[in-house]
């Protein structure tokens, strides 16, 4: 008590609070922004080797062609995931129907498996080297293909949550206002509801982009039970597959990264001013159409649909690893539990930080929109989210032992590199929440002798609660699956979970694998459901 | 409770918007005053710079002498009472009466006397324990009242406190509002853009008008004798015409309005030839009917009007219940409006040729505005 009096009065003074809001402004951007993209400045000075490597045509097609796997993977999965996804965020938020709470749970359940899990479930569910077999899908699958039905299922989730949350803001007023007027329903969704909605696209892009961008241990397993992971390589995958404990980074992982994040960093400003200039041609309607497409067998069929493309190509295949219980692995039992605990104690402790530091610069953004400075911050908050974690991982671990002479233990090292891959999803999701939370509320209280900092505790925070806990929730579990960071990192110096059941599948241990799997995704689901029920108890209380 | 000095304040926002121009007044130990202009003119920013939301660029805040710019907002004991309520999502009505107390670490039993005691004086003992969200706006607008009085502060800023509320409830919750106000002794600054609002509830009245104060006085004061010609129309209607001073004595001004038609006002100390603008109310405003005999005014005032200064057609006439409007249309001037009871509704048809009259001592005059009349006029 006496340690939030003093925080109490410290806030009392500008002074002070200016110099925090400078700390986690510095913090931001020195230990998350500039290591995350530090590998650019390894060009220069290991010339020779990158030139080396530049020279050498044999090289350097392998890692052209798995540059192009990477951006064409996630261009590919994104399109599918906006066509597929808008009906979904649509039903989600504009229908109400028995079983739309346990579809909810449903949907966030992908984002809580490690991709590792997922690799090998799907692997599994598609056409698995096991030989498991679904009559008439059992088809004979290029890795691309392979590859696209796998990142489907990390990214749909993103992009539904991204898009039902704009329209959630959406009021149907101006649906209904339209329809008044005399617009079929398609044509006012498609005239008025659709251009606002740029905003969430330009979010679900972002997320899906880099997250398919990033993802390693999903592909690094499906590649390698396919069979092709000493030839055929994402971007990512070629930066694990390099990885080696003699050298930090070798020239070919410095300029591949390089290349990804550059790449990924011009593909964020383009597809903005794309998509936020893009416009929906609302001159020309179709009233015949329109009427035709609102009524009758449309609607219904293309929600079917959406449901439909949800459970065969998200739901079932990353469930599908639960059929390995009928004839259940042998599983490491001490091994799989030092691995989660060290998972854990990453994730935790890459959590805690990104919310004690970046809340903070959340508010900032959400309460000095329009300054330039915060126009600059609120941009630099993507890169971390849009850089590669492989990529990241290679320029953090440059750049920290440069910084400190390889001072730092491997597993600092992965925490930090886990902080700034997590840091922009906390961040991101509380500025939205703040904006939406009127200042008079922060105002009043101080009006009425609330210290800023009590302001804060007693007010804002517990009005975004939901949101810190949901941002929270995200980056944990992104956290927990993440592979490619780690490995790039750390090599095989730090055991997490994906990274025990990636080793397992490269040594052929598929059941055992199967079952950490299972374990994992038991063990994160029930954590899920202790939040859930801790953060409604609180909630009801206060009520 | 402390008396409240603004010393030419200035705030520049960015953009160039001027919301405080040099705005000095003085607010009284106990006084309720009210803060009256158009949309735009400074009067939610004056309140911000007082409490200590908003820093201003120069100028000094003063409570009983002392300079307040040092005091952080939570200890200068000012509360604000905002538009929108603020009532604290997270908390119930109880929750939200008690906040300041138990911010403020008073002690369990003093905090529940005296939140008991609030929400009683503001009726909301039946709904203690429901959140913002399920009361009505009357009941919102009551639990923050009783949570700004529960606060021990000193000083008590309304910002526009019956802005959400129903029209009929508006009329009704501000007597209320400054009775208990009053009881509790607060110097209070309740800012509005509704005149009626700030006549019937406020002791003086200070008009903003692009960052700056231009009158100060008790209501019925300002309404008989405004300034300038902008709060002439902005409190209580006024028909304004602009002309010439052509002369006048201690008694009386006359000014020249169109080309032959002359009128009478308060005297002015003008010289003859200068531009004026003159100003009348439109309830004294009178329009008689020309050739009726006992006419339609009331038996003692032919007596002491003027004859009329020009005539008109009459154009709309309006029923307003107690009071009609009457519409005339005048060659020359335009559209002459004049407030009259009711009971003289059948007098009045369109049509009818009526002589335009009023008091002298009922019409202000004014030197004409720098920037024209046009400009002084405008409401943003």
């Amino acid at each position: 008590m006496s340690l939030l009096d003093r925080i109490n009065r410290i806030s009392d003074n500008s002074g002070a609070r200016k110099a925090w809001f400078g700390l986690v402004v510095a913090i931001f951007i020195f230990i998350i922004v500039i290591p995350s993209v530090y590998v650019i400045t390894q060009i220069f000075a290991d010339w020779d080797g990158v030139s080396a490597v530049f020279n050498d045509s044999g090289k350097m097609s392998v890692i052209w062609r798995a540059v192009a796997v990477s951006f064409g993977l996630a261009f590919v999965v994104t399109i599918f995931d906006i066509i597929t996804g808008l009906p979904m965020a649509w039903i989600m938020v504009r229908k109400n129907f028995k079983g739309k709470n346990v579809l909810d749970t449903l949907l966030d359940m992908p984002l809580a498996f490690p991709t590792a899990v997922l690799g090998l479930s799907v692997l599994m569910f598609w056409g698995a080297p096991e030989g498991v077999d679904i009559p008439g899908l059992g088809l004979h699958l290029s890795p691309f293909m392979m590859l696209i039905l796998l990142h489907i299922i990390f990214t749909y989730p993103y992009m539904v949550r991204s898009l039902s949350g704009i329209l959630e803001q959406i009021e149907p007023n101006y649906e209904t206002a339209a329809m008044t007027l005399g617009a079929s329903r398609w044509t006012a969704v498609r005239t008025i509801t659709l251009p606002l909605f740029r905003a969430g696209l330009v979010t679900g892009f972002i997320l899906c982009f880099a997250r398919s961008l990033s993802e390693t241990g999903g592909t690094q397993i499906a590649l390698k039970m396919l069979g092709v992971n000493s030839f055929y390589f994402t971007g990512p995958t070629y930066i694990a597959e390099h990885k080696t404990s003699a050298v930090i980074a070798t020239p070919e992982m410095i300029l591949i990264s390089t290349i990804l994040i550059i790449f990924a960093l011009l593909l964020l400003v383009v597809a903005r001013s794309i998509i936020t200039r893009m416009g929906v041609s609302t001159e020309k309607v179709w009233p015949e159409l329109g009427r035709r497409l609102s009524h009758g067998a449309a609607p219904v069929a293309k929600d079917s649909l959406a449901v439909l493309i949800l459970f065969l190509f998200v739901l079932i295949p990353s469930f599908y690893i639960f059929t390995y219980l009928t004839d259940p692995g042998s599983v490491d039992t001490g091994k799989l539990i030092s691995t989660t605990a060290t998972s854990f104690f990453i994730a935790g402790t890459a959590v805690a930080f990104d919310i004690v530091f970046g809340v903070p610069v959340a508010i900032y953004i959400a309460r000095h929109r329009g300054d330039r400075l915060v126009h600059i911050l609120d941009n630099l908050v993507n890169v971390p989210l849009i850089v590669p974690t492989t990529a990241l991982g290679v320029s953090l671990a440059l750049f920290w032992s440069a910084a400190t002479a390889d001072a730092l233990p491997a597993l600092v090292l992965v925490i930090l590199g886990h902080i700034s891959f997590t840091y922009p999803l906390i961040v991101r999701n509380i500025t939205g929440a703040v904006e939406e939370v009127d200042p008079s509320y922060e105002e009043t209280a101080m009006t009425l002798g609330a210290k800023p900092f009590q302001a804060f505790y007693k007010i804002l925070l517990p009005v975004i609660k939901t949101s810190v806990i949901a941002g929270a929730i995200l980056a944990f579990t992104r956290s927990l699956g993440e592979t490619g960071a780690t490995q790039a990192i750390a090599g095989s110096n730090v055991d997490t979970v994906p990274i025990y059941i990636v080793g397992l599948v490269k040594n052929g241990q598929y059941p055992e694998a199967a079952m950490a799997s299972i374990i994992l995704i038991a063990i994160c689901f029930v954590m899920m459901l202790i939040v859930r029920r801790l953060t409604h108890r609180g909630g009801s209380r206060n009520a | 409770m402390p008396e409240i000095t603004l010393e030419n304040l200035r705030k520049e926002f960015s953009g160039g918007i001027k919301a405080s121009d040099g705005l000095d007044l003085t607010v009284r130990d106990g006084e309720y005053l009210c803060l009256l202009g158009p949309t735009g003119a400074g009067k939610t920013t004056a309140l911000r710079m007082i409490c200590g939301l908003t820093k201003p660029d120069s100028g000094r805040v003063l409570f009983d002498g002392k300079d307040v710019s040092g005091v952080p907002i939570s200890e200068r004991r000012t509360t604000m009472l905002s538009q929108r309520y603020a009532l604290f999502p997270n908390m119930d009505v109880y929750g939200n009466v008690v906040f300041s107390p138990v911010i403020k670490g008073w002690s369990e039993e003093d905090t529940k006397v005296l939140a008991t005691s609030m929400i009683d004086m503001v009726h909301m003992g039946k709904k203690v324990h429901s959140i913002p969200g399920e009361l009505s706006g009357g009941q919102q607008q009551r639990t923050a009242l009783a949570r700004a009085l529960a606060s021990d502060s000193k000083v008590l800023l309304l910002d526009e406190p019956l802005r959400a509320l129903d029209a009929r409830l508006r009329i009704e919750l501000r007597k209320e509002l400054k009775s208990m106000v009053k009881e509790m002794g607060l110097t209070s600054i309740h800012v509005t853009h509704d005149q009626d609002e700030a006549m019937e509830v406020a002791d003086r009245i200070a008009i903003i008008r692009k960052g700056r104060i231009i009158q100060v006085g008790t209501p019925s004061d300002i309404f008989q004798n405004p300034a300038t010609p902008f709060i002439a129309n902005f409190l209580g209607r006024s028909n304004v015409f602009s002309g010439t001073y052509v002369g006048g004595d201690s008694d009386h001004s006359e000014v020249e309005i169109a080309p032959g038609i002359v009128v009478k006002a308060r005297p002015a100390d003008m010289e003859a030839g200068e531009k004026a603008v003159v100003a009348v109310k439109v309830g004294a405003t009178v329009p008689e009917v020309v050739g009726a005999k006992e006419d339609v005014q009331d038996r003692h005032l032919p007596k002491v009007l003027p004859d009329g200064y020009f005539g008109g057609t009459v154009e709309r006439v309006m029923y307003e219940g107690s009071t009609i409007t009457v519409e005339t249309r005048v060659e020359g001037l335009g559209i002459v409006s004049s407030q009259r009871s009711s009971r003289r509704y059948e007098a009045y048809k369109p049509g009818t040729q009526v002589s335009i009259t009023w008091q002298p001592q009922k019409a202000s005059v004014f030197r004409m505005p720098e920037n024209g009349l046009e400009d002084e006029m405008r409401l943003e």
